[in-house]
């Protein structure tokens, strides 16, 4: 948060090398010949639309051929004005805005068709795929104005000359790329590998990631569209093969081969095999498309992460964050939320049902839960429990009844909606983001409350005292930095998640088997902890369980979940000691 | 009248051209975007078998031998260690279908090849003259959807298959050799995929890039159909039927498009397509 | 200090020398013609007689001494039949083969693509493919036909003596297949019939389903179609020959060579040429000898695309020797002036940088020969370029 310390190292090699890149962008055309220069500055504007890929397809996995549609439209929409209306400064100053606006409008429009609520990865690549096809036969459609299958070409561009493109391409390239690496480095940037990793758990942390995917889209389809204009200009030819799926195909292969996920790779790939074709490919077409398409294939199945990971297996890894001193992120107190007032119900449940077509699986539950509490509910496998908790943290889930939250009606809201009124769901499988840092993840779960800084890494990782305790507790604050968190061990990704979700600052905690496959030692710290949040911190909890004996411990309440119906709720003391509880476990009554 | 016709045809030539495709997306849940590639494997059997001097007819089971065979390696090679990464497999069959289309140009050359007529001239149909070729198309779809069900329903393979469909594990427990149902199911879809590619020379030029013409359209439609060939049936006649329409009162630019289009937003509002209805 | 200065001075001498060494070289070297061509895409049918023929020509003529005493050599790139590879092929020939001349046939998007770089590497461009006319560039030659010349053969043919009244016109959807039907279209209302449809698919499109309905349904009796060559147009033919479409059918995009190759189904087709390879005159049949001796089996069959290349390459030579020089401003004036006597006749690219032609009207028989139906001599190529 606050941001005192010397700039770090990485920052300054970053401006080196953006220095150093500028300098031969500038000396460029002094040293290429005409036919170079041409073709660099050809494959620097592919190379733009391959970070954009990147962005997408590398940090967030969202696989996608549409970038070229976008990159099309801004080329088109830039080459139409030239033709048709002039090149005079203003008009040149309007092509540049409509091949921004126009690909972003559509960049928005193809986001929320991709991201609704439960579509699946695989339906935004088709999407993806069918835009650049609809763009292109639009452009087939479009007659003169378009110039249809022949293109447009013969219009003015800006006066720059050869050498001109080149540097401002290049500059382009350059100040995209350095963007590209800030953003994807600072703490926002780690919302996208959040989102790539485990979108479910976004949404549970109160984050939107559906929204988050169309802001992206609708940004990077600016980019590209900034990208056609520059192509526009600098090749006085649009046509249709600009804006074809194929071409979209041709950014994914740079960006596979150059590495994803790694910004510099992608750029290497795009200008590398862009120049090398333009080279080769007068001498050997053929054989040479048929090397990059079995590169590609050999590299998509053996080396997933392209060059980049070859490099990184070649070249021994320096890891910079545990070779500064000053990669530690503290941790800072947050000041405490506020605390819900005792005596009101957190959570009011009356008459909820469930079913599955035919299949009822819960019915005419009523429920209330006051903060402070620590409610178990225990019941056979196939009672409802998870279902049960599915339907207080998703209101699309409930067939029947109501579900209240702090005196708001959920019917309909969507998970992140619900995080908001103070819902924290802990999953049965520790839901953690496997391919970030512990603090990263503990910063995702304040980043619906602390807007994650677009620029920077924060040096301190601000935490409520709760989530704080159970890092200590558990010794996951000695390990904030340094590895993924892929590598922890199951007990410690069930700590990390618990953590994750205390950092909410809920009212009301839901906890599907949090000691599942847990050792004692961790069984007891764990418990510990939830007994302190309600007790002494006034959190709300309910826990579903099989250990009895460990609810014994801990609960202040317990409910019976049998068939899906409720049939017990009451003291622990009542309902352990209760002749129904006793005949559902022992596996012969139907209630 | 010649409408019908036309609605009837399109949709029997986007079901066999589709068939290969849905046999592989439906069991392995893998999508072979070497699907066109296969289409070209197809098409130039029938050059091979016409420059062989051969009965044209047996370019049929020449190509489904042939594009079994090529398929089945790939699913050794390529596919197998990528079932856990469907959009990776997407991206390594594309690559591969670069690969084909090259040493298909490297082969044969980059021009167009001619095929002879597998049936030509037209017949009566309630007084109206229609292409035969195309009414034999629509035969020949339903004998692929016909022998497709019996495979499915009728045999070993099939049921076998089916398990996996609906519960791999369970399959694999029950003592089913699940990986060989994979490279059986992907040897079927390669080999229907190469006898669509002969069955379409009658009707378009044979060139390296000729499949992916028809891939994006296939691929749309097995989208929409889910695993079932009946669905895939019915969403050839719908689509196929909505592109003719558009074709002939709209625009053919247009008509291009529109199986795409509409079923990009099918899936929209409904992502399991007609899987459910 | 001094070393340095000594060996400053001795890498530059070395740096002079090479330079003087190359600029010789260059003075001396090869005379390099630049062919972008469709050697993959719609093109790709014709493109290889098209290189053929140019390559014979440029055997003929390095084995008879060259030009000026310099060899010619051929630079072949692909332009992928489109705007987009046409741009990558042209940068690659002005820029880093950098040739003397381009001369080729090739699309219409192609070609547009292609003159902003021809402009900017300021060398002479021969096209020599027939096109819908009216491109313009003080650089550009054109000596194949315009629909001035082509379409009237075809459309008189059918009024006349097929008593055809209404035409249904399909193409594809680019600079050739709209240029040329609008062309036709104005040119058959003038004459007095009339116009029941007109349809347009991309150039990728394979699909004709739904236009040859409407075709079959409008009651035309006469087609006319003009696609891009190759895979759409023998994908059109064989699905209208699949569909019994019977009535005349006047085909402004298919050659010879491509007419031969689709066997049956293109029998009928009526097509306008300025070259068929049954011309009865010694130069013409000179030529099928050279051709058939120089390629053997390989021979692809001379058609009005690649005839054109070959002659194309007889009028560069022709003007750089008038001008002595291959200076372009100088070969320029050159062009406009001299004239070739090839296959075709007697050829000038004197009217407006294009060239008046003899136009064959023929069609294509069950073999694929072309039975010649009537001759026209001369025809003029009309007003293209007035400014020029």
């Amino acid at each position: 948060m606050h941001e005192n310390r010397s700039t770090p190292a990485r920052v300054w090699l970053l401006a080196a090398l953006a220095l150093a890149a500028a300098v031969v962008v500038i000396i460029g055309p002094a040293l290429f010949d005409r036919f170079t220069l041409n073709v660099l500055t050809r494959s620097m504007i592919y190379a733009m639309l391959a970070v954009t890929v990147d962005i997408l397809w590398g940090y967030t996995g969202i696989l996608t051929f549409g970038q070229a549609a976008f990159f099309g439209t801004g080329a088109y929409a830039s080459a139409m004005v030239l033709s048709h209306l002039g090149a005079s400064p203003a008009l040149m100053v309007l092509a540049l805005a409509l091949a921004i606006i126009v690909p972003v409008l559509l960049g928005a429009f193809v986001g929320w068709l991709s991201f609704g609520h439960g579509s699946t990865p695989l339906y935004a690549t088709v999407i993806s795929l069918v835009v650049p096809i609809v763009v292109t036969q639009l452009v087939f459609s479009g007659g003169v104005w378009t110039g249809s299958s022949s293109g447009l070409v013969g219009y003015s561009g800006l006066p720059l000359g050869l050498p001109g493109y080149f540097r401002l391409t290049g500059i382009c390239l350059i100040v995209t790329t350095v963007v590209a690496l800030v953003f994807t480095r600072s703490d926002a940037g780690k919302l996208l590998v959040a989102i790539r990793d485990n979108e479910a758990r976004c949404a549970y942390l109160g984050l939107n990631p559906q929204r988050l995917k169309i802001v992206l889209t609708t940004i990077l389809a600016g980019v590209a569209g900034i990208a056609g204009f520059l192509y526009a200009n600098a090749s006085g030819v649009v046509a249709p093969e600009n804006t074809g799926f194929v071409f979209g195909t041709e950014i994914v292969i740079w960006t596979a081969l150059g590495g994803r996920g790694t910004i510099i790779g992608p750029v290497i790939g795009a200008i590398g095999i862009d120049y090398l074709s333009a080279q080769l490919s007068g001498d050997l077409p053929f054989l040479w498309n048929l090397v990059v398409g079995a590169l590609f294939v050999v590299m998509i199945i053996l080396l997933p992460n392209g060059l980049a990971q070859l490099a990184r297996m070649v070249l021994p890894r320096r890891n910079e964050e545990q070779a500064s001193p000053s990669g530690s992120p503290t941790l800072a107190a947050e000041p405490a939320g506020n605390g819900s007032e005792a005596g009101n119900r957190v959570l009011a449940v009356s008459g909820l049902g469930k079913s599955f077509g035919s299949l009822q699986v819960l019915q005419g539950i009523d429920l209330d839960v006051h903060p402070g509490e620590l409610v178990s509910l225990v019941g056979p496998n196939g009672a409802g429990k998870t279902t049960l908790l599915r339907c207080l943290s998703d209101g699309t889930e409930a067939t029947t009844g109501t579900v209240t939250i702090a005196g708001q009606d959920i019917s309909g809201m969507t998970p992140d909606e619900i995080v908001a009124l103070g819902v924290g769901r802990k999953f049965q499988v520790a839901s953690v983001f496997d391919s970030l840092t512990v603090a990263d993840c503990l910063r995702m779960a304040r980043a619906s409350r602390n807007a994650p800084s677009l620029l920077r890494r924060s040096a301190t990782l601000g935490l409520p005292a709760a989530a704080t305790d159970i890092l200590r507790s558990t010794g996951l604050d000695r390990m904030l930095l340094g590895r993924p968190v892929s590598l922890l061990s199951h007990g410690q990704k069930q700590s990390l998640e618990l953590a994750m979700v205390v950092a909410l600052e809920p009212k009301l905690i839901l906890l599907d088997e949090p000691t599942a496959g847990l050792t004692k030692v961790e069984r007891t710290t764990i418990g510990a902890t939830l007994q302190k949040l309600t007790g002494e911190l006034g959190f709300a909890a309910i826990l579903v369980e099989h250990d009895l004996d460990f609810v014994r411990d801990i609960s202040t309440r317990i409910v019976v979940l049998h068939q899906g119906k409720l049939v017990l709720d009451g003291s622990v003391d009542q309902v352990v000691n209760s002749e129904v509880v006793r005949t559902i476990y022992s596996g012969g009554a139907h209630a | 009248m010649t409408l019908l016709l036309d609605v009837v045809t399109t949709a029997a030539i986007l079901f066999i051209v589709a068939a290969g495709l849905l046999a592989i997306f439906g069991v392995l849940k893998i999508i072979n975007f070497a699907h066109g590639a296969w289409l070209t494997i197809g098409a130039y059997c029938a050059v091979a078998t016409a420059g062989l001097g051969l009965n044209p007819w047996l370019a049929l089971p020449i190509a489904f031998a042939v594009g079994a065979i090529l398929g089945g390696i790939t699913e050794l090679v390529i596919v197998r260690p990528l079932y856990r990464r469907p959009l990776d497999a997407i991206l390594a069959t594309w690559g591969l279908g670069i690969v084909i289309g090259q040493l298909i140009t490297l082969w044969f050359g980059r021009d167009v090849q001619f095929t002879p007529n597998l049936l030509s001239g037209t017949v009566d149909v309630f007084g109206v003259g229609y292409s035969l070729y195309r009414l034999f198309a629509v035969a020949a779809a339903l004998v692929i959807g016909l022998a497709f069900t019996f495979l499915l329903e009728g045999t070993r393979l099939g049921l076998s298959a089916q398990a996996v469909i609906m519960n791999e594990m369970l399959a694999r427990a029950l003592g089913i050799d699940t990986a060989r149902v994979r490279l059986a199911t992907f040897m079927v879809g390669t080999g229907l995929a190469a006898l669509a590619g002969v069955l379409l020379t009658p009707l378009t030029s044979v060139d390296p890039n000729m499949g992916v013409a028809w891939l994006i359209g296939s691929f749309m439609l097995v989208m929409v159909a889910g695993s079932s060939f009946s669905t895939l049936a019915i969403a050839c006649l719908v689509f196929g039927g909505a592109q003719v329409l558009v074709s002939t009162f709209v625009s053919p630019i247009f008509g291009g498009i529109t199986v795409a289009v509409l079923c990009a937003l099918v899936l929209r509002i409904s992502p399991k397509g007609f899987a459910r209805a | 200090m001094r070393n340095r200065t000594v060996i400053l001075a001795f890498v530059s001498a070395a740096l002079a020398g090479v330079a003087l060494a190359t600029t010789a070289f260059a003075e001396d070297g090869p005379i390099k013609i630049g062919i972008p061509v469709g050697l993959s895409g719609a093109n790709s049918v014709v493109a290889p007689s098209v290189v053929q023929s140019a390559e014979l020509a440029v055997a003929e003529i390095n084995a008879a001494g060259g030009v000026l005493g310099r060899q010619l050599a051929l630079e072949i790139a692909d332009d992928a039949s489109g705007a987009a590879g046409a741009q990558k092929a042209f940068d690659a020939l002005v820029f880093q083969k950098e040739v003397n001349a381009v001369i080729t046939m090739e699309t219409s998007a192609a070609r547009n693509a292609g003159l902003p770089i021809i402009s900017k590497g300021d060398i002479p461009y021969i096209y020599t493919s027939f096109y819908e006319g009216k491109s313009c560039n003080a650089n550009l030659f054109v000596n194949a036909w315009v629909p001035e010349q082509q379409v009237p053969p075809i459309v008189d043919n059918f009024i006349k003596s097929q008593g055809a009244k209404k035409f249904f016109l399909i193409g594809s959807d680019y600079a050739f297949g709209r240029g040329m039907l609008e062309f036709a279209k104005a040119y058959i209302e003038k004459s007095g019939a009339s116009i029941v449809g007109e349809e347009y698919l991309p150039m990728e499109g394979s699909d004709w389903t739904a236009i040859i309905s409407n075709l079959k349904s409008s009651g035309a009796d006469a087609v006319i179609t003009s696609t891009a060559g190759g895979a759409p147009n023998v994908t059109l033919t064989k699905q209208l020959r699949g569909a019994g479409v019977t009535i005349p059918y006047g085909n402004l995009a298919v050659d010879e060579g491509t007419a031969k190759s689709m066997g049956a189904d293109a029998a009928g087709i009526f097509i306008s040429a300025s070259y068929v390879t049954s011309i009865d005159s010694d130069a013409n049949r000179s030529f099928l000898v050279a051709m058939q001796k120089k390629f053997g089996a390989e021979l692809r069959t001379p058609n009005d695309l690649s005839v054109p290349e070959y002659e194309g390459i007889y009028l560069y030579k022709a003007a750089v020797e008038k001008a002595g020089s291959t200076d372009t401003a100088a070969v320029l004036a050159a062009l406009a002036e001299v004239s070739f006597v090839g296959p075709r006749g007697t050829v000038s690219m004197s009217r407006q940088h294009h060239a008046p032609l003899t136009m064959y009207l023929g069609q294509v028989n069950a073999d694929g020969s072309v039975t010649v139906v009537d001759t026209f001599k001369g025809v003029d190529p009309g007003e293209q370029c007035p400014n020029l």
